[in-house]
C-alpha cells in the first residue's frame, strides 16, 4: 500500500491555536450523500470514444459511494472506522478534507486537517522528498517559513537521513510511509485523519508512529482513525464506526462494534484482523 | 470553520477561490523552480541547451527557406528567429499544460487546492524557458545590424496578449486531457500545424489574400505578426491585429477557464 501525505486547512495551519474546549464539536457531518460518476476506462481516451460512437455503450459508471450519513466528531475523541472494501470510508475521509465535493448533505469543519491518505505517494516522484514536502505544504496553502520551521523535525522522525534529497521514485514503499506520515503528524493539526496508512512501515517504525499517535491523543485534538487493524484501534480507540456499503452501521464503544464487525464478517478473532496499523 | 455543501452547477464562488489562488502563489513559483531543476535547467549546460535548441532549429527552418526560395536576407533571419522564439512560448505552454492535471492525480487526490494551479505553473516554466531565447534574439538582432526605434516598446503588450492566450491555452487543454487522455498524443501535431500556419516560415505580408482570409481561424497569426513588425521592423503594430490578439487571447482564456473551473471539483473521481 502506498501513501500520501497531505497537509489540509488554512494558511496558518501550524501556528493554529490548540484552544479547542474537549466535546467541542470538531466535524459534522449531516445527511452526507456522494455519488460520483467515473470513466470506465483507466485512461479515457477520444479514440475509444469515437469508437464506440452509435453503440450506445456506457463509458462512465455511477458510484452512489456514501448515502445518508449523520457523524459528529467530538475535540478529546479518537476515532476509529470500519468495514469492508467498498464501504465508502476513503470517500467520507475525502469529503471531510475538502477533496470531493458531497452530493448531498452538509459537513463543517472547526478546525486544521492534517490528512494522511492511502493512494499514490508525494507529488513528483521524480522530485527530491525534500521537493516532495515543500511543494505538498505550499499547495495545502502552509508558508515555505512554517514548513521551514517544521522540516528538520520531519526528516528526523521519518528516519531518511540522506535520502530525503534523493528522488523519490528511488524510495522503498517503507520510506514512503515513513516521510508521509512524519508530515502528517509533525505539522499538529487539530483534526488528524490517517487512512490505512502504516501497513509498510518496519517493526520499529510501526511501534514509533503508534506511540506518536498515543502522544497526538490529546483533549484538544481529534483523530480519525481508518484501519483494518482491529487491535490497533481497541487500543488507541475511544469510539468505533461501522460502514458498510455508504451507510453507518453502528457506532459505540470501540469493543462493542468491533465484536459486532468481526461476527458479521464471520471471521471471528483471527489473527490477519489484529495486524497492522 | 470549512462548510462543504454540494455544489450547484457552474462556477464555484470566484472571490474565495481566487483568494485561495493567491495566498499559494508560492507553491506556483515552487513547483516552476522545481520542475526547471528537475530537467536540469538550473545548470550552466542546461540553460545553454535551452539557448541551443531553438538556435538550431532557426538553422535548419532558415536553410529551408534559403533551399526553398532560392534566397534569404538578414531580416528574413531576424524575423525567423523572433517568431518562432515566441511560439515556443505557446507551444512549452501547451506540451506543459496537457499532463499537469493528470501528472498532478496525487496531490490532486489528496489535497484540496485551486486546481488551476498546475496549469498555470505550466505557463510559468514556459515563460521561464522563453527569457534566455529572448535574451538571445536581442544579440542577434544587434549583431545583424537592425536600428532600435522607440515603437519596439509594443513588444511588452504583445507579449502580455501572448501570455494570455498561453495561459487560456494551457488551462484549456489540461481540462480536457482529463476527459481525453490521448489529447497529449495528437499535441505535437496540433502544435506542427500551428507552425507551418503561422508566419514564422514566411511573412505575413507575404500571403495571398486567399490564405489570408484562412488566417482569421489561427490565433497565433495576428499575435506573431505584429511582434515581427515591431522587434524586426521596428515599427507600431497594426491597431487590428492587436486587437485581434486580444479577443482570441480573451476568448480562449474566459471559455477554457470556465470549462476548467465547472468541472474541476470531478476531477478527483475522474482521475
Amino acid at each position: 500500500m502506498e501513501l500520501i501525505f497531505s497537509y489540509q486547512g488554512s494558511a496558518n495551519l501550524l501556528s493554529a491555536s490548540n484552544s479547542h474546549a474537549t466535546n467541542e464539536i470538531a466535524v459534522s457531518v449531516r445527511g452526507l450523500g456522494l455519488t460520483y460518476k467515473t470513466s470506465i476506462d483507466k485512461r479515457p481516451t477520444l479514440k475509444a470514444r469515437a469508437k464506440s460512437l452509435g453503440r450506445g455503450s456506457k463509458h462512465v459508471r455511477i458510484i452512489q459511494a456514501l448515502d445518508d450519513v449523520n457523524l459528529d466528531v467530538e475535540y478529546g475523541q479518537v476515532l476509529g472506522i470500519i468495514g469492508t472494501n467498498g464501504a465508502g470510508k476513503s470517500s467520507m475521509m475525502r469529503v471531510i478534507a475538502g477533496i470531493i465535493p458531497p452530493t448531498k448533505g452538509r459537513i463543517e469543519v472547526f478546525g486544521s486537517v492534517s490528512t494522511l491518505l492511502a493512494l499514490g505517494v508525494g507529488f513528483n516522484p521524480s522530485m527530491s522528498g525534500r521537493d516532495n514536502v515543500f511543494l505538498g505544504g505550499l499547495a495545502a496553502g502552509m508558508s515555505r517559513e512554517e514548513i521551514e520551521d517544521h522540516f528538520q523535525e520531519i526528516a528526523e522522525f521519518s528516519e531518511l537521513g540522506e535520502a530525503i534529497d534523493a528522488p523519490m521514485r528511488t524510495y522503498s514503499s517503507g520510506m514512503f510511509s515513513r516521510l508521509a506520515f512524519s508530515v502528517a503528524v509533525t505539522v499538529r493539526p487539530d483534526i488528524l485523519i490517517v487512512d490505512e496508512a502504516l501497513s509498510t512501515g518496519d517493526a520499529k517504525f510501526k511501534e514509533k508512529s503508534l506511540n506518536r499517535m498515543k502522544e497526538l491523543r490529546s483533549d484538544d485534538r481529534a483523530l480519525i482513525l481508518v484501519s483494518h487493524a482491529m487491535a490497533t484501534l481497541r487500543e488507541v480507540c475511544n469510539d468505533v464506526v461501522w460502514m458498510h456499503k455508504g451507510k453507518l452501521v453502528q457506532r459505540g464503544k470501540p469493543n462493542e462494534t468491533i465484536s459486532a464487525y468481526q461476527e458479521f464478517l464471520q471471521v471471528g478473532k483471527s489473527a490477519a484482523l489484529d495486524e497492522d496499523v | 470553520m470549512q462548510v462543504y455543501e454540494p455544489f450547484r452547477a457552474g462556477l464555484p464562488p470566484l472571490i474565495r477561490y481566487w483568494k485561495s489562488l493567491w495566498s499559494r502563489r508560492r507553491f506556483i513559483a515552487e513547483y516552476s523552480r522545481s520542475e526547471l531543476r528537475e530537467q536540469h535547467f538550473d545548470s550552466f549546460f542546461g540553460q545553454l541547451w535551452l539557448v541551443l535548441n531553438p538556435l538550431l532549429l532557426s538553422a535548419v527552418y532558415f536553410f529551408l527557406i534559403i533551399i526553398i526560395q532560392g534566397s534569404s536576407d538578414e531580416t528574413r533571419y531576424a524575423h525567423l528567429t523572433a517568431t518562432l522564439f515566441l511560439f515556443y512560448l505557446v507551444a512549452n505552454s501547451l506540451t506543459g499544460g496537457v499532463k499537469s492535471i493528470t501528472a498532478g492525480q496525487r496531490l490532486i487526490l489528496n489535497t484540496a487546492f485551486p486546481r488551476i494551479m498546475l496549469p498555470v505553473s505550466a505557463v510559468v516554466i514556459a515563460i521561464a524557458k522563453f527569457v534566455p531565447t529572448l535574451l538571445v534574439f536581442f544579440i542577434i538582432r544587434t549583431v545583424l545590424g537592425l536600428p532600435f526605434t522607440w515603437e519596439m516598446l509594443w513588444a511588452f503588450p504583445i507579449l502580455l496578449i501572448t501570455i494570455f492566450l498561453a495561459l487560456g491555452l494551457a488551462i484549456t487543454i489540461s481540462c480536457i486531457n482529463v476527459y481525453f487522455r490521448d489529447i497529449s498524443s495528437f499535441l505535437p501535431y496540433m502544435t506542427r500545424t500551428l507552425l507551418y500556419l503561422s508566419p514564422i516560415l514566411y511573412e505575413a505580408s507575404a500571403l495571398k489574400p486567399e490564405l489570408l482570409a484562412i488566417e482569421a481561424f489561427n490565433p497565433l497569426f495576428p499575435i506573431l505578426d505584429s511582434w515581427s513588425r515591431t522587434l524586426v521592423h521596428g515599427q507600431a503594430p497594426q491597431g487590428s491585429s492587436l486587437l485581434a490578439g486580444l479577443a482570441w487571447a480573451a476568448g480562449v482564456f474566459f471559455i477554457g477557464t470556465y470549462f476548467f473551473l465547472s468541472r474541476e471539483r470531478e476531477f478527483a473521481v475522474r482521475l
